[in-house]
């Protein structure tokens, strides 16, 4: 059992800094995801974590050891890779034996290991084939397979669930992270998937451009986001952004965009170029109180919501979700409101959060 | 539906195939036919097309030991040697080029040693003509004394045979995942191991490939076998360049015996070259 803690880790290849100085404390037995579009260091940080990459500066502690220079052997952890790295000339029984010959175990104890983890993850009836021989959904048990029998302290899984078709992904993210609860293992997860991370992880930490944007759980990412990148990240359809300005008012403060406007009482915020953010859940079809009119553009039924387009004068139009019940047809003219208490404003230039 | 009813152009194309390989295949086939002839029917007119009394005589000629004697107008080679000769110089140079040609293929594949454009120079080293190099080595040779030797002729294969194995061994170890070698390094794999246990296996179509492939090269060579070698080695090829003009040495039927010999080799390695390249790249079957 063993936590993991970085310390200024970074990564330069050629002129792109790759990962840009990170900290990170992950406590023993924690399942954290790292989050982010593809070229943000999330897979950097993990193969940095595994050895597979050289950190150019910073160190790596796992348990109270630090394994900076360390071969990845030397760790004891466990990774799954994208492509579920399966070696194609072994049989699944070599496969998931490969690691324990390795370490030198018994011949008697390497067969029992190999059927017993065989049977938890049900692969038990494939241990004759080949890796070429598999299911997609097959491939990924083996994978895991390989990576339990040792039982490592910390399993590292990059992407592992890429190659999988939609409704096998979810179960295998169900299957996964009922065995983070068997084992209690310290898990760091990579994925662009905001998907798998709100449905995986204890905390997710959101990368982008080589720097660790918000460490936080799921709920509280999706609801507090840090900045505009994290806020834009999570969220399908994604949050919806007004552009506009705040001015400063007695007791509180004013946003005030195209065809738009709305006081934010008791809030102390300054003036200038903002941006307004609020999830389409949040978006209301309302008939009285402070509300804007709008023309519905496009409906998506989703089954048990509908997505709801709204033009109401601004440069693009507002993406609310609604109760599927609610009778609305194209060119309908509605009023919407926000709930107030789950806007978030960013700062224009620099994306950060303004509200408190 | 393409194609309706009698199909023409595959006919012709046949056709012409079938009429190509008549006329390349031809001298191939009068060379074996004459290599079983007695000394009799070699030149007859018309041209028997089989030996009327097909005989072994000239294969026991060439291939019983000794040296080769020269009598009556009619010389007689001797092939026992030179077939030892040529075994030992192209099988010697042509192992050894794989054995160091394919390291250097991994390490540039994985470590980018020697710069980017390493494989590249490696390869313009190939585009020199043979006839080029060959005056050089023998200076060179002369003053190493490797003149007519076993090493001087192995390293000269070597060299020449080096960019060809880089550039297949290239091609055959970036089939294989990095990943596979990523997660065997996880599992506590030292550098060796993953060579043996993942690299090797999964590379070893391609290594036979690239033996056989640059064997029969060496096995052809003439130029510089010739330029480099005097009496102590002599190999298949210089052999066969032994035979005279039609004046002196009017043996056809055992410099047809040598040529098959000779040609033998080539023909099994080539179908097995086939096969072999199949095999190499049916793991592709790799998940991506």
């Amino acid at each position: 059992m063993a936590g993991i803690r970085l310390q200024r880790l970074g990564k330069v290849f050629g002129a792109t800094r790759a990962v840009d100085g990170i900290d990170l404390t992950i406590p023993d037995g924690e399942f954290v995801v790292l989050v982010g579009p593809s070229g943000c260091g999330k897979t950097t940080t993990l193969n940095m974590i595994a050895g597979l990459e050289v950190p150019t500066s910073g160190d790596i502690w796992i348990g109270d050891d630090r394994v900076t220079d360390w071969e990845p052997g030397d760790r004891s952890l466990g990774m799954v890779f994208q492509s579920l790295a399966l070696f194609p000339h072994m049989t699944v029984f070599d496969n998931i034996a490969f690691p324990l010959r390795i370490k030198r175990v018994a011949p008697a104890e390497i067969e029992r290991r190999v059927r017993a983890v065989g049977d938890t993850v049900h692969v038990g009836h494939l241990l004759a084939k080949r890796p070429a021989t598999l299911s997609g959904g097959e491939a990924q048990r083996v994978a895991l397979a390989r990576t339990l029998v040792v039982e490592p302290s910390v399993f590292l899984m990059d992407e592992p669930l890429s190659s999988l078709d939609a409704k096998l992904r979810v179960e295998m993210r169900t299957e996964i992270k009922r065995l983070h609860g068997t084992l209690r293992s310290t898990f760091v997860y990579v994925t662009h998937d905001q998907a798998e991370a709100m449905t995986m992880a204890d905390r997710i930490v959101v990368m982008h451009q080589g720097r660790i944007q918000q460490v936080g759980r799921p709920l509280e990412v999706y609801g507090n986001p840090a900045n505009r990148f994290v806020a834009g990240f999570f969220g399908v359809p994604a949050m919806n952004f007004v552009e506009g300005e705040l001015h400063a008012e007695s007791g509180g403060a004013r946003f005030v965009a195209q065809a738009l406007g709305l006081s934010l009482p008791g809030q102390r915020l300054g003036s200038g170029p903002a941006v307004l953010g609020v999830r389409p859940e949040h978006v209301r079809l309302v008939s009285a109180g402070e509300s804007w009119p709008a023309a519905v553009s496009l409906i998506e039924p989703l089954g048990d919501a509908t997505l709801v387009f709204l033009d109401y004068g601004g440069p693009s139009s507002l993406v609310a979700k609604v109760d599927a019940e609610e009778k609305l047809a194209v060119g309908n003219r509605r009023s919407f409101t926000f709930r107030r208490d789950r806007i978030v404003l960013f700062d224009a230039a620099t994306g950060g959060r303004l509200s408190t | 539906m393409r194609q309706r009813g009698f199909p023409l152009f595959p006919l012709v194309r046949h056709t012409l195939l079938l009429a190509w390989a008549a006329v390349t295949l031809f001298p191939i086939y009068w060379m074996v036919m004459t290599s079983f002839k007695q000394a009799a029917e070699w030149v007859t007119w018309p041209p028997r097309w089989f030996p009327h009394e097909p005989t072994l005589v000239n294969y026991v000629k060439v291939l019983t030991p000794g040296t080769s004697t020269f009598e009556l107008g009619r010389q007689t080679l001797k092939i026992l040697k030179p077939i030892g000769d040529s075994l030992i110089v192209s099988g010697i140079g042509s192992l050894i080029a794989v054995l160091l040609g394919s390291a250097l293929a991994y390490s540039w594949a994985r470590f980018g040693t020697g710069g980017r454009s390493y494989p590249y120079n490696i390869l313009s080293i190939r585009m020199v003509p043979p006839i080029v190099i060959a005056v050089p080595f023998v200076v060179y040779f002369v003053t190493l004394r490797l003149l007519d030797t076993y090493t001087g002729l192995i390293l000269v294969y070597l060299a020449t045979s080096l960019p060809y194995v880089i550039w297949m061994m290239l091609a055959f170890v970036e089939e294989v995942p990095v990943e596979l070698e990523r997660a065997a390094r996880v599992m506590g794999a030292s550098r060796w191991k993953v060579l043996r246990s993942v690299v090797l296996p999964l590379t070893a179509s391609g290594l036979v490939v690239t033996f056989l492939f640059v064997f029969i090269l060496n096995w052809s060579e003439l130029l510089l076998a010739m330029t480099l070698t005097n009496t102590e080695v002599s190999t298949i090829p210089i052999q066969l360049n032994k035979f005279q003009s039609a004046n002196e040495g009017r043996d056809y039927g055992p410099q047809a015996a040598i040529g098959t010999i000779a040609t033998l080799p080539v023909v099994v390695l080539g179908f097995l070259i086939q096969k072999h390249l199949l095999r190499g790249f049916s793991f592709g079957l790799l998940r991506k």
